[in-house]
Formats: C-alpha cells, structure tokens, sequence
C-alpha cells in the first residue's frame, strides 16, 4: 500500500476518516502495518502490502491474532487491548483463566 | 443471517475460481489468458489492444464487460472498481486515468486480491491499488471518487441497495457510476433458482425494474441503460459462475461444446435461464 493511499481511506463500519496510519515494514510500499480506526478502535492489518478493511463478520480471529501478537510492541496498548474486533489481553487472559 | 451464509459461499466460490482449483480442466486452464477468454471478452467489447495491453492472468472471463465505463475515464480521474477479481477492468482504467489518476479495486476474496496484486507487480503498475473490502462496506472516504465501476459483481451482493448506497456515499458531487451487470428479464423458476449452485450469479439476481429502482433510491440521478442484451450460449458454457447452473445435473460441464450436449432437463435449465437473464450497462450520476 502507498501512504497517499491513506487520502481516502475511510472505516468500513462507521466511515470514520481520517485513519491512524503505524508501518511496521516499508520497502517501495508499505509491506506490514496497521491501519485504525480512532473512532470504534477497530484495527485493520496491512499484510503483504494489501490493507484488509473486511467487516468483522468475513475476519476470523484464528488468521489475525498472530499478526498483533507479531506486532505488539509496536502497537498501541489501547488497541491491544481494547481495539475491535480481536484484542490481544483478553485471548491471553482468557488462556491464563484456563491454564490455572 | 441468510446475507452472510450467501456472502461465504460467494467468496468460496470465487476463491476456488482464482486458485484454478474449481472450474477448470487441465486442456483449457481459466488461469491463464486463454483464448477463449479473449474471445469472449471481444465479444463483450473489449478492444484487442486492450486486451493485449494488460497482464496475462488478469482476464478470467468472468464479467459481462464493461467496455463504456472505460471508455468514459478521463486523465486524472479516481476511479473504484467494485469487485476487482484478478484486476482486468483494473489495469485498463489505469491506463485511461494516467499518473495523475488512480484506480483502486476492492475485492473481498483474498485469493482474487492476490492474484490482482501478482498482475499488478507484471504489469508495473503505479497507480492501481488494492485492498481487502466488501461492497456492503467500502472502505473509502465520503465524497472522493470521481467514478465507481464493476463489472458483473453486484447482483452477487445479498443487499443490493446497500451497495449502492455506499456507491453514492463515496462518490464526489457530479461523480458517476458505470456499472454492468446480470438482471432478470422476469423471474426465474424456483426451481432453477434453487438448484443453482451458492455461488451463482443468478442465485441472487434482481429484476431489472427492482434494480434500477435501487440506484435511484440511493440517490441517484440521470440514470441511463447504455446498453442490454442477452447472453449467448458460449458465454454460458465458458462463464464458470454460470456453468455450475449445470454441473449438478451434467457429468462433464467443463466440455460442453454445443447446447446440444447437454441432457433434456439440463437443456431446459440452460435455455430457461438465457431467456430469462439480461446484461445491461448502466450509468447514474450524484447530484
């Protein structure tokens, strides 16, 4: 994804804009990064240069929870934490509350 | 419910059609740029040139053509392709905006956006982006685009007038849409409709009245049927959304040749559905 590309993009589910841009990897285009919504929180994963704006019923959690964990220094705590659909805290939470 | 059971079995489906797994046989592979494609996407009418302009792969023959938006674009002009596929209409309307132009193709299938994005980086092209969206819900700024195009891809959409909505939202003041489609003629036997496969373009067709009554009741104005016409046979026994109209009944779909091949319901099905089905071009403007 080109960052000019960022003068129109707008949140699927409230067309919130204008978004909040993290690049995690760049090379020409910006190969890995996070695209959010400051709005409803929700986040949005740039993956091999294609920005993922699906609604959150076509996201599965399976496919993406990797991507904030392989992420999660860089990005915000309040997303990790309270960004829709999927937060990092409440999966680990959920398996620590499992595990004991 | 019933929206996101049909809106699985779309991406399903067109993903298989991407990856090649489904639909296709080893003689005439719909992967690449067959003839028979280009053949039919003449038909539809794309020029030569510009079929021979764009990468190969990009063409999957699976619109119904949508050579008036194209030929509509001017320099510098955002244009959004709703429903991009393997980016064919993508990569033509790149060339027609220019540098100072961009066109951006939203698809919700992963396997068809990576395919698009593999023509893209063939083709060199700087001013056509991708992304990972549905209709139902674009992902782009109120007011921005100069033109909304898509070929064939709406009648797959369970809501329709959301669709267009979203169209009329993110088009700018005097901005337009040039859309080309399936419709209904009149309705199809239950039957047919039923036993259509999930992912079929007619499981989810409109009536051509209803769906011009839903462009303008998203706001449209000025709205105009550039062109209409019924489908030919070839197109149904190469269009690999359509073919499956058949496949449940016939044991060797991939080969048909002639209508006659086909076995007396299949028959029947096939020819209710070409009677029963239209094309149409259709142009609108936002006020």
């Amino acid at each position: 994804m080109k960052k000019k590309l960022m003068d129109i993009l707008a949140c699927p589910i409230d067309k919130y804009y204008p978004l909040e841009l993290h690049i995690f990897e760049e090379k020409d285009e910006i190969v890995e990064g996070l695209i959010i919504c400051p709005k409803c929180l929700r986040w949005y994963p740039i993956r091999e240069e294609i920005p993922e704006m699906l609604p959150d019923e076509l996201r599965d959690e399976k496919d993406e929870l990797p991507f904030l964990k392989k992420w999660k220094n860089e990005i915000p705590k309040k997303i990790l934490s309270e960004g829709k659909p999927f937060t990092l805290k409440i999966k680990e939470r959920a398996m620590a509350k499992k595990n004991s | 419910m019933e929206e996101d059971e049909n809106r699985k079995n779309v991406r399903e489906g067109y993903a298989k059609i991407a990856t090649g797994e489904h639909y296709c046989n080893a003689q005439t592979s719909c992967c690449d740029s067959s003839t028979t494609h280009e053949e039919l996407s003449k038909k539809m009418g794309y020029t030569e040139e510009e079929l021979n302009s764009i990468p190969k792969g990009s063409n999957l023959g699976l619109g119904c053509g949508n050579p008036a938006a194209l030929a509509s674009l001017q320099e510098g002009e955002t244009v959004i392709d709703l429903g991009s596929g393997a980016g064919v209409d993508c990569f033509l309307a790149a060339k027609k905006v220019g540098e100072k132009g961009k066109v951006i193709g939203i698809d919700m299938t992963p396997e068809m956006l990576d395919k698009a994005r593999e023509n893209a980086r063939k083709g060199n092209y700087k001013n056509v982006e991708f992304r990972l969206g549905e209709i139902e819900h674009l992902p782009v700024a109120d007011n921005t685009a100069d033109v909304i195009i898509s070929n064939c891809v709406i009648n797959l959409a369970s809501n329709k007038k959301k669709v267009y909505e979203e169209a009329f939202r993110a088009l700018r003041s005097g901005g337009r849409i040039m859309v080309s489609d399936l419709v209904l003629k009149r309705e199809l036997p239950a039957s047919i409709r039923e036993g259509a496969h999930p992912s079929s373009c007619i499981k989810t067709a409109i009536l051509k009245d209803k769906y011009l009554k839903t462009i303008e009741e998203a706001g449209f104005k000025d709205i105009k049927i550039l062109d209409e016409r019924e489908y030919c046979f070839e197109e149904f026994t190469d269009d690999p959304d359509v073919k499956v109209i058949v496949a449940n009944r016939s044991t060797d779909t991939q080969e048909l040749k002639s209508i006659s091949e086909l076995d007396e319901e299949s028959k029947r099905i096939v020819k209710e559905t070409l009677a029963s089905t239209l094309s149409i071009n259709v142009s609108a403007m936002k006020p």
